[in-house]
């Protein structure tokens, strides 16, 4: 059969890896939320989405490219997760799961329906680049490839920030022991305003991406939390790295999946695969557990 | 206990409200329809608002109806078939509406033409296509849309008539799509042309690679897409990222948007479309209804907005012939009624469907939406073969 | 003595309530009856939730899956030539018993490990109810005639039924030593189990009669709106809405999803035809309200009063 062309393998392969890079940044900013306060964070997606309309109005009025509105959107959204952990998030930290997520959902409808007012439901895309790179048979798309690179970059630098920064250190330390951490001299309320304005950072990064990728609308943000979720569930709740594989592995299963079968069985994979995990590996591929 | 019945006297106080609503009224002939305002049909179920809007001034400057003043009552049904039912279930019972008219989208069109059936109130139908709301057996939903499964014709034909076999089938998974993909099945298999691939996508679906490089590893000729507008502009993206090259491409909604050529751009060019109505056509008011809408709202009109426009105007011409608003009378002349709007002929089968309004097609020429199919309403010769995506 | 009181306050009010409901056809028009017969089920749905999250503290984000496999499987018998009630009556037992298999497999999970999986579990329903297509006729949904749909009366009353039945079961089993048992396993699992409370039985029990419920209202729903898909039925969105009103009202207790599920209908009624977008985000606000100053929910502003009164009076609500 005309699909075991190692060209189109090798082309399912690499478009899997580019979504799934995309994937990576968002999940890894969810859990990295998950790890240090034990927060679902049912707004990350509509973060995103606050990205991906920044990075529109950007480009719209002033022809910024995407690129280089990383610069602008990056650090404004930054700033906004930063204040909302200080005036809404840090409230419902230690409460039961419910507080969070019903916070953190409040959150989300109030952008979903301030996105609706402003932009109603159209699907709104940056085209700023177009066109691909073609090796032979295999033809790479430009935008998805600096997406996916930009995506992999960033999660790797907010990665090495946690492993060797001294702040990020800390970061790690709020995570596994608040307490000791906090005897230890950490401002813990600092270390988690900062935390969960890098993975709105990360939220808006992924979003500005997606913007140069897809067609988006205020709406669109529900189908990528669940994958969001299915992710970290199969990377393993709280590990920063488990979901940057998480990421690429749906990434590239979707891809295969779509090929080999249907797009609508791709859909399903993210799902089957969450139940699956959680049935027979509750921790996560990865292992590192999450005790309640 | 004292509590108890102070608290039963106020919920019977407000419920009391809530049941007896103000009544009087001058007369007036009141029409209801539900519109997509919120939801992922906002943009079309808003265009064909604006269409129903422009009808009620329209009619209220000449007289009215029966010598009475019209108004449009409208609630947003979020895209909803389950609010779109509990809407016209209001409009009917609550707000007592004179004539109904459809919602926008196949899905509320199935649900809330189940209450017009109910109620036996005859519906006059726009926006919606898919052809199973006329195979229910229902006496009074009117359709002024061609039905779905006719859409892709045209296009098929003139892809046999160049010598195309190779057809790939896209299409969404709800019933208005799979109402299309059933049709192009059947006139795929008549015309003996191989359907080499034949898949459903999801409704939220944007990511279509691995579908264009299957595609592409099935050397289609013809691309049809049974999809809306954010799905069909994002194939068309990602068919050019990944160099999925066909003769022909062409769409159910989406090319006769104009959305869909300011999205694209330079790759909206040589796709092609279905459309119900441009205004271009040689219908009797159609390029009228154009400058007046355009004046009155600052932009162009796609067919929903003719579409809604129209809807209105069958109405109107039923309720002449039935000289009356009487649900029975008014069925009946909807059944007879055989006319043009600006819209284009109406003329209905025993069920409702319409059968007297012929689709179109229409292609990307040079920036501009151009109608190519059939030949005789043409306004440009069709551009064939496609142009490749590197050659442009 | 109070506490006898509070009770008869309590029959009190319901009676009334019930009174106003049996009697509403009578004096109200079909679209008054279409709001309230959804307002009875959003109540159905929201104690149906209680009972397994408001009592065991077993979050589910995927309730809906049951109501949509109660909704398919209603309308499939309905077309089938079942007489309504009894297709509601077996929708409901299907839900039933698919709870069986499905509760031993995820209430093993904690927390948000549980709440993930109902969530996925309500993503594997839509998924399966739009592919398989020779049963569930895909994308293209079920449409039912309204020739073979009961009337609005027979929907408005089974809805009714629904609503007082899952309030009922949640009022019963909150003075029973189950009740007690599954809020003993919701503050503490391990010290339950230590002290021999069976948590697995008392959690899978709990489970399956929430998805009792639910899957008799999807069922109800089905003929109610004559025309389902898989998106409008497996719909997440409406899972959050039991989870919002149930909160709003107060989790864990008997009026709670009543009196939570009547105020955000009747506002998302009052608002939603002036403000179609503005007012689900005035709904975000209120929620952002109630979690962050309110976290035993409306009802506990009664109970506030009450505890004054009664010093030694355990707190009603949940944490």
């Amino acid at each position: 059969m005309e699909l075991l062309d190692p060209a189109i393998l090798l082309q399912l392969l690499i478009s899997g890896l580019l979504a799934g890079a995309l994937y990576a940044l968002l999940a890894c900013g969810l859990n990295l939320v998950f790890g240090v306060m034990r927060v679902i964070n049912l707004a990350h997606a509509e973060l995103m989405l606050v990205g991906a309309f920044s990075a529109y109005l950007l480009y719209r009025f002033f022809g910024l490219h995407p690129v280089f509105s990383l610069v602008i959107v990056v650090p404004a959204v930054f700033f906004f997760g930063y204040y909302l952990q200080r005036v809404l998030i840090e409230r419902v930290v230690g409460q039961p799961l419910l507080s969070s997520l019903l916070a953190t959902y409040g959150v989300s409808i109030i952008l979903v329906n301030i996105g609706l007012l402003l932009f109603s439901a159209d699907y709104k895309s940056v085209p700023a680049m177009q066109g691909s790179i073609l090796f032979g048979e295999i033809a790479i798309s430009k935008p998805r490839a600096v997406a996916g690179l930009i995506s992999v970059a960033l999660t790797l630098a907010i990665y090495f920030f946690l492993e060797r920064a001294h702040l990020g250190k800390a970061v790690r330390a709020v995570a596994e022991q608040p307490q000791v951490a906090a005897i230890c001299g950490i401002d813990v309320r600092r270390i988690r305003m900062l935390t969960f304005g890098m993975a709105a950072a990360m939220a808006a990064a992924a979003g500005v991406m997606l913007a140069m990728i897809y067609s988006f609308s205020p709406i669109s943000g529900a189908d990528f939390i669940q994958k969001s979720f299915a992710i970290i569930i199969i990377g393993g709740m709280g590990n920063f790295a488990g979901a940057l594989y998480g990421g690429l592995l749906l990434g590239v299963v979707e891809s295969y999946v779509a090929g080999f079968s249907s797009s609508q069985w791709a859909e399903a994979v993210a799902y089957l695969l969450l139940v699956a995990v959680l049935l027979i590996r509750p921790t996560g591929l990865k292992g590192t557990a999450y005790v309640k | 206990m004292k509590r108890q019945s102070l608290l039963s006297v106020l919920f019977s106080l407000v419920l009391a409200f809530i049941i007896f609503p103000a009544v009087s009224q001058a007369k007036e002939i009141v029409v209801g329809a539900s519109a997509a305002l919120t939801g992922k049909y906002a943009r079309n179920g808003q265009d064909q608002l604006d269409g129903f809007n422009m009808w009620v001034e329209e009619v209220n400057a000449r007289g009215g109806l029966l010598g009475e003043k019209v108004r449009l009552v409208h609630y947003d049904d979020e895209s909803t078939p389950a609010t779109g039912q509990k809407l016209y279930e209001k409009l009917i019972t609550d707000d007592k509406v004179d004539l109904l008219i459809g919602p926008y989208s196949s899905d509320v069109a199935m649900a809330a033409s189940t209450v017009a059936e109910k109620y036996n109130f005859p519906m006059v139908s726009s926006g919606a296509s898919a052809t199973e709301i006329w195979t229910r057996g229902y006496k009074n939903i009117f359709g002024l849309y061609t039905p779905g499964s006719t859409y892709m014709e045209q296009v098929l034909e003139y892809a046999k008539s160049k010598g195309l076999k190779r057809v790939a089938l896209i299409y969404q998974n709800t019933a208005f799509p799979r109402d299309v993909a059933n049709g192009v099945r059947a006139k795929a298999k008549a015309l003996k042309m191989d359907l080499v691939f034949d898949e459903e996508y999801g409704k939220d679906s944007t990511d279509f690679t691995s579908t264009t490089i299957k595609i592409k590893s099935k050397k289609a000729e013809v691309v049809i897409g049974a999809s809306y507008l954010p799905d069909s502009t994002a194939f068309v993206r990602q068919a050019k990222e990944n160099h999925l090259y066909a003769k022909i491409f062409a769409f159910a909604v989406g090319p006769a948007l104009p959305d869909f050529g300011a999205n694209l751009g330079l790759d909206a060019e040589g796709i092609m479309g279905n459309t119900h109505w441009e205004p271009t056509l040689n219908i009797p008011g159609a390029k009228d209804f154009a400058q007046r809408y355009t004046k009155k709202y600052g932009r162009e009109p796609g067919y929903h907005a003719a579409g809604g426009y129209g809807a209105g105007q069958v109405l109107e011409a039923a309720v002449k012939k039935a000289n009356s608003i009487d649900k029975d009378k008014l069925r009946q002349a909807l059944t007879e009624l055989d006319t043009v709007t600006a819209f284009g002929r109406y003329k209905v089968d025993s069920n409702g469907m319409q059968i007297g309004k012929p689709g179109y097609t229409v292609q990307w020429i040079n920036g501009v939406r151009q109608l190519i199919l059939p030949a005789k309403d043409a306004t440009a010769k069709p551009v064939y073969p496609f142009k490749d995506w590197s050659k442009r | 003595m109070l506490n006898n009181n509070r009770r008869r306050v309590s029959l009190g009010l319901g009676f009334g309530l019930m009174l106003i409901a049996m009697t509403a056809p009578l004096y109200m028009n079909a679209y008054y009856q279409s709001f309230l017969l959804q307002l009875f089920m959003m109540v159905a749905l929201a104690q149906a939730w209680n009972l397994i999250s408001g009592m065991t503290g077993y979050v589910s984000f995927g309730h809906t899956a049951f109501f949509g496999v109660g909704a398919y499987a209603g309308a499939l018998l309905l077309l089938a030539g079942f007489p309504w009630w009894l297709a509601v009556f077996k929708g409901a037992g299907i839900a039933l018993l698919l709870a069986v298999p499905l509760g031993f497999l995820t209430l093993r999970l904690r927390g948000p490990y549980f709440a993930i999986a109902m969530l996925g579990l309500n993503e594997v329903g839509r998924i399966i109810a739009t592919l398989w297509v020779d049963l569930t006729r895909g994308g293209d949904g079920i449409s039912l005639a309204p020739k073979l749909l009961p009337s609005l009366h027979s929907n408005y009353f089974s809805m009714l039924f629904l609503a007082l039945s899952a309030t009922l079961l949640v009022a019963f089993i909150h003075r029973r030593r189950f009740g007690l048992e599954l809020r003993a396993i919701r503050e503490d699992e391990e010290a339950a189990e230590m002290v021999g409370v069976n948590t697995t039985v008392n959690k899978v029990m709990a489970f399956m009669l929430s998805a009792l419920i639910p899957g008799a209202a999807g069922a109800v729903y089905a003929m109610y709106t004559s025309y389902i898909d898989p998106s409008s039925v497996f719909a997440p969105a409406l899972n959050i809405q039991m989870i919002v009103m149930v909160l709003f009202g107060g989790t864990g207790t008997v009026w709670g999803p009543i009196l939570g599920a009547g105020i955000v209908m009747f506002l998302r009624e009052m608002l939603w035809a002036q403000f179609p977008a503005a007012h689900l985000a005035a709904l975000g606000v209120l929620l952002l309200i109630v979690v962050l100053y309110l976290p035993g929910g409306i009802i506990s502003l009664f109970r506030a009063r009450q505890q004054r009164a009664r010093p030694d009076a355990r707190t009603g609500a949940a944490p």
